[in-house]
């Protein structure tokens, strides 16, 4: 067993370069970050957070923290993302509030609970933030570098996994850096092709070198991952100087822009500084354009799956002609005819691992120690990598602490949400986060992310500042005062339409009604209700939107609780990973054993989603994991286990605990 | 293999249908009839959850509650209409000391199916109170812990047979007018969802026009009046067919129409011994031994060109597959004259016959093997055959006769009635008025989960989409489930979504 040590180096950062280019050929840390995109940073920034001395490897510093598609953060469903990454203490939200120069609410008129908070960047404004967070935060290291294999040994037998990783071989320089755990953030980098019209060339980003080929190497033949290929694209930059922008239709940004961060104390950008931005429509000679070009496309002609949802033009010319598309550029479209392309749109196709061989710490099952995140699982977009680093970040810095592993629950986040489809269902296309796929989604609205994520962060998890921690706390308590406060106003309708004459309270309510209840109207808010009851709700005003929200929400997510605590319970009788369904000796169907076998589902709720299990299989699970002492399930998973390790560790065959709600 | 694919889908709905609609932490009631299907004397219907005495007191007046434990002669009435249903014994079980370990309650009445559903729909109008899920009862009873260990082998093997019946039941049901009326509300109610899932995800950025909320607004509307239709008519609608479901199948030509004259005493079918003359199902209702039998006769099973034939074969697929009993008819004198080359021709004649796709061991307890024509046998080959099969245990129970003579005939009517009894005193081989009482209350959900929608429409969509999930899941219930991605596979056929 590695153990472990602290590195004994400058903290200084001016020159990374020199310590990976140090004399010794074997250093070692507790958890390395194989990539700077937006998993990898928060991968990184997390696990330090956690705890774990932390090295960063990206290629070129310069390029962390880089928007390489559209300079866009946050959105419907997305937004929810980045809340949920802020309330875990992630770099995002609070990186987005720097560098947005355009803030808008989308969804306004459709409910909080579908609220997307999106902004417009500067790109070179977020870099700048990351890379300033990244290098001054204690226990984090950044060199810059590629990584060239994954050091593979035997597993630690008292664990799930057929291998252990143990560390990377760095390409340039062949040296070795040994890890307790190591995350993989390599996006679009693992055997990736660029497009652009006929060419194609290896690479995963646009100016920045190919890497990876010894990467995929390890993964698909040393330790056996089934991956698949999909593509992707990004548009062509043009010059704002060659654009017509009378011929285009003006978006004007919220007049208070929203901060994503539950700590910001507003946006970095001024209100009335913000940018607009301009929407254009395609034409139908675009569409001709695409169809007589179409030959010349080598990325759109083959069948590597993209995603539905952000269809390429050529893609959504091809499945719904005669329809006006927005696009960015074709001189084709009369705000654009005298374009100027400053980079050319492209094509990337790359490798992904199939995410049903993670667990939901993110920690691959076969490969002890090694997490993914981001692209690399299929997935697309800043917000879900961004998602998926925080929780490898954690899991990975928990692993090398020896802290036992956490899932999310999907009655709980977005991020729930995410990993559980991931490694519960797989994908079949880049998988992108929508609001819709969240069945609590009125619970888990972007207001109350700080409630749901930011308290277990700091209690149960241990990735949240005390700083955070403390203003959660304030808000929490705020929030249960003043809607206590609330409940105990009371008065009959006749005498509510008295105090608030301006809301229609209806006069078919019999009997008394409370101010959380009159909150509910449409056209009451809080500051009304402050202003009737100003002793008593005065000091809530902060409060006055949030509060709305509660109320309005409040009946409904007391109906979903049951069915959320069902689902938790579920997920609270964890499977044992090592298990040997095949032998195991409880009336199991032989197709349900190989089913289990295959999928390996993590608890009895995955295991009761899973197509082909029957109810009799799982009532002989759950019989199996109420019924059997733990000592004697972890004495069926090897023949010869060692007495010694089995009355703690036995706990660790359980992959993930959920975290309390 | 394209089979077990099969079987892994069908297992997936019952299984969700089994496992998700029934809570671990259950604090709702749930209520069924827990006695058999069939001319029986007393029904037993029983009630389980905090709700019980609610329903003991609601059904039966607030006075004078019954001993603990103890029956108790009272009238039975429906607590809205005050109609009296029926005198019977009622039985008050407080939790703990009860079978579920929760409070629970017992109604013996008479067995008639009038009185039945009128309880069951008494009890179902009552708040609280909702139609148990298939091993529902037994399922409370094991997480109570008043379950033994060995009783948890058996009670794995119940809730196997549980959906086993369920899904037979759900097929036959699904092939009628009223599966056709469900899967069309709830292809609308998708859709409805998708539309509004659409404008909310996408509805921003995108070409998704307001007007998609006015479609679903009238569809809505609409779904709403034609449910408040059937749940006022509900009655009237298609019979469900009561009674054990035979289905007597095979090759062309071995005597299944000779098989149903036998048992029928009358020609219902044609008989010629020219082979494909059934070629449509010939049905007949029978009272074999007491219980109530409903005899399919199907055409003979085999490759044909004729277009018409192709179709009956079609057909008598379809009702095997629905089969509670599956009469399996082979001509005898094709069997080989060595024994032991026997099972293998069976087992072959089995495959050919039987479904695949729910596993061929269950398909094997579901089915009696008739090897007809042994009057064209020599008699000692008749002999040597029968002691062969009465002791081979690989095989179903078959059973050696000749349709000709009725020679036989006594010793497959010993081996039909054993099977019929035991599943007949199956409460779960499918009750028509509980599967009714079902369906209304998951009905009637969906029905008040529309209005939800209306409620919220023009305040808070995500709650007005809220309504419309609700509304599709209590359908669901009915006609099985819909998943997150068949929504988003909605979203993306029907709109244009980009960034």
């Amino acid at each position: 067993m590695l153990a472990r040590r602290v590195l004994n180096r400058p903290r200084s950062l001016a020159s990374p370069s020199s310590w990976a280019a140090s004399a010794r050929t074997v250093t070692a840390c507790d958890v390395i970050v194989v990539g700077g995109g937006h998993a990898g940073t928060e991968a990184a920034a997390a696990a330090t957070r956690v705890g774990a001395e932390t090295l960063l490897v990206t290629q070129k510093i310069q390029t962390i923290g880089a928007l390489s598609c559209n300079p866009s953060l946050g959105g419907v469903g997305k937004g929810q993302l980045v809340r949920e990454v802020d309330a875990l203490d992630g770099l995002m939200g609070r990186a987005g509030d720097w560098a947005g120069v355009h803030f808008s609410i989308l969804n306004r008129s459709k409910g909080p609970a579908v609220w997307g908070p999106r902004a417009q960047l500067d790109r070179p404004r977020y870099r700048q933030f990351i890379q300033a967070e990244l290098l001054s935060m204690p226990r984090l290291t950044v060199v810059e570098g590629s990584v060239e294999e994954l050091l593979v040994s035997e597993p630690d037998p008292e664990k799930p996994g057929k291998h252990r990783v143990t560390g990377v071989r760095m390409a340039d320089t062949g040296r070795i850096i040994l890890a307790r755990s190591v995350v993989l953030t390599t996006g679009t980098f693992l055997s990736g092709s660029l497009f652009m019209g006929q060419t194609t060339s290896p690479g995963g980003r646009m100016g920045d070198p190919p890497s990876g080929s010894g990467l995929s190497r390890s993964l698909k033949e040393v330790l056996g991952l089934r991956l698949g290929r999909l593509r992707t694209g990004t548009p062509p930059r043009i010059f704002k100087r060659s654009v017509d922008l009378s011929l285009a239709q003006l978006q004007l940004p919220d007049q208070r822009p929203t901060p994503f961060s539950f700590i910001s104390n507003g946006t970095h950008c001024k209100p009335e500084e913000q940018l607009p931005c301009y929407l254009i429509n395609t034409t139908p000679g675009v569409e001709r354009v695409v169809r007589e070009s179409l030959h010349l496309n080598s990325h759109i002609q083959q069948d590597t799956r993209g995603p539905r949802y952000c269809p390429s033009i050529e893609s959504r010319v091809l499945r719904f002609p005669g329809r006006q598309h927005q696009v960015r550029l074709l001189r084709e479209i009369p705000a654009l005819r005298k374009a100027e392309i400053q980079a050319p749109g492209y094509g990337v196709q790359y490798d992904f691992v199939c995410p049903t061989q993670l667990f939901p710490s993110l920690e691959v099952r076969s490969a002890q120690g090694l997490f993914l995140a981001g692209q690399i699982n299929g997935t697309t977009g800043y917000e879900e990598a961004a998602a998926q680093g925080v929780w490898a970040g954690v899991s990975a810095g928990r692993r090398a602490l020896s802290l036992p592993p956490l899932s999310l629950s999907r009655t709980q986040s977005y991020i729930g949400v995410l990993i559980d489809d991931l490694v519960g269902r797989g994908i079949t296309e880049p998988y992108r986060m929508f609001t819709s796929r969240a069945e609590f989604r009125t619970s888990l609205r972007p207001d109350n992310a700080d409630l749901r994520l930011t308290l277990k962060g700091y209690c149960d998890i241990g990735c949240v500042s005390p700083r955070r921690y403390e203003e959660a706390v304030r808000m929490k308590a705020g929030l249960s005062e003043a809607l206590s406060a609330l409940q105990d106003i009371t008065l009959s309708p006749t005498r509510w339409r008295e105090k608030l004459p301006q809301a229609a309270v209806s006069a078919n309510k019999s009997g008394i009604m409370s101010a959380e209840e009159v909150l509910q109207y449409k056209d009451v808010s809080f500051e009304m209700l402050a202003s009737a009851f100003p002793d008593v709700l005065g000091p809530y005003v902060e409060f006055a939107e949030r509060l709305k929200i509660e109320a309005m929400y409040r009946p409904h997510c007391e109906k979903q609780r049951r069915e959320i605590e069902r689902i938790l319970q579920e997920e609270s009788l964890s499977l044992p990973q090592d298990v040997d369904y095949l032998s195991l000796p409880v009336s199991l169907s032989q197709e349900v054993r190989e089913l289990l076998d295959r999928v390996r589902p993590a608890t009895l709720g995955a295991a009761s989603r899973l197509p082909g299990m029957t109810p009799a299989a799982i009532l002989h699970l759950l019989n199996y994991i109420t019924r059997t002492p733990q000592r004697d399930r972890s004495a069926e998973r090897s023949s010869t286990p060692d007495p010694q390790n089995l009355s703690d560790e036995s706990r660790d065959s359980f992959p993930c605990v959920p975290v309390s709600q | 293999t394209a089979a077990s694919a099969r079987t892994q889908f069908s297992g997936a709905r019952a299984s969700h249908r089994l496992w998700s609609s029934a809570p671990l932490c259950a604090t709702d009631t749930i209520f069924a009839l827990s006695s058999g299907q069939g001319k029986c004397g007393v029904a037993v219907v029983r009630v389980s959850g905090p709700a019980s005495a609610l329903a003991l007191r609601g059904l039966t007046g607030p006075d004078r509650p019954p001993a603990p434990r103890t029956a108790a002669l009272r009238s039975i009435f429906h607590p809205q209409s005050k109609e009296i249903l029926d005198r019977g014994l009622v039985f008050w079980f407080p939790g703990p000391h009860s079978f579920t370990g929760e409070d629970s309650a017992e109604f013996h009445v008479h067995g008639g199916p009038a009185v039945v559903s009128g309880v069951l729909d008494a009890l179902g109008s009552l708040p609280g109170l909702r139609p148990a899920e298939a091993g529902e009862f037994t399922r409370r009873a094991f997480h109570a812990g008043k379950l033994g260990l060995t009783e948890v082998e058996g009670l794995g093997d119940l809730i196997h047979a549980e959906t086993e019946a369920q899904r037979r039941q759900a097929l036959r049901q699904m092939a009628g007018d009223l599966a056709q009326l469900y899967r069309d509300w709830s292809q609308r109610l998708t859709q409805c969802l998708a539309h509004v899932e659409a404008f909310i995800d996408f509805g921003e950025d995108d070409l998704i026009e307001d007007g998609v909320l006015d479609q679903v607004d009238n569809s809505v509307a609409q779904l709403q009046t034609e449910i408040t239709c059937h749940l006022h008519d509900g009655r009237k609608g298609e019979r469900l067919r009561s009674g054990v479901q035979v289905v007597i199948a095979g090759e062309t030509n071995a005597g299944k129409s000779s098989l149903l004259n036998l048992l029928c005493r009358r020609p219902a079918a044609i008989v010629s011994p020219i082979a494909g003359t059934t070629r449509d199902v010939v049905e007949t209702c029978l009272d074999i031994g007491g219980f109530p039998v409903l005899l399919s006769d199907t055409a003979g099973l085999r490759e044909t060109a004729d277009a018409v034939e192709q179709e009956g074969v079609r057909r008598a697929r379809e009702k095997v597959e629905q089969a509670d009993l599956t009469l399996v008819v082979v001509d005898a004198t094709q069997l080989p004259t060595d024994p032991l080359q026997v099972p293998v021709f069976l087992g072959a004649h089995l495959l050919a016959v039987l479904p695949h796709g729910v596993g061929l061991e269950e398909s094997l307890r579901h089915c009696i093997l008739v090897l007809n024509k042994s009057d064209l046998l020599p008699v000692e080959q008749v002999e040597k055959t029968q002691t062969f099969l009465n002791k081979n245990p690989g095989l179903p129970p078959a059973s050696l006769l000749s349709c000709h003579t009725s020679h036989g005939l006594e010793n497959f009517m010993t081996s039909l009635q054993s099977r019929l009894s035991s599943l007949c005193g199956d409460p779960l081989a499918g009750t028509p008025s509980l599967t009714q009482a079902r369906h209304r209350a998951h009905l009637h959900e969906c029905f008040q989960a529309l209005g939800q929608y209306q409620q919220y429409r023009d305040v808070d969509l995500a709650l007005a989409a809220e309504g419309v999930r609700l509304a599709l899941t209590g359908l669901g219930r009915i006609t099985g489930k819909v998943g997150a991605e068949e929504i988003l596979d909605i979203i993306f056929r029907d709109f244009c979504i980009g960034k």
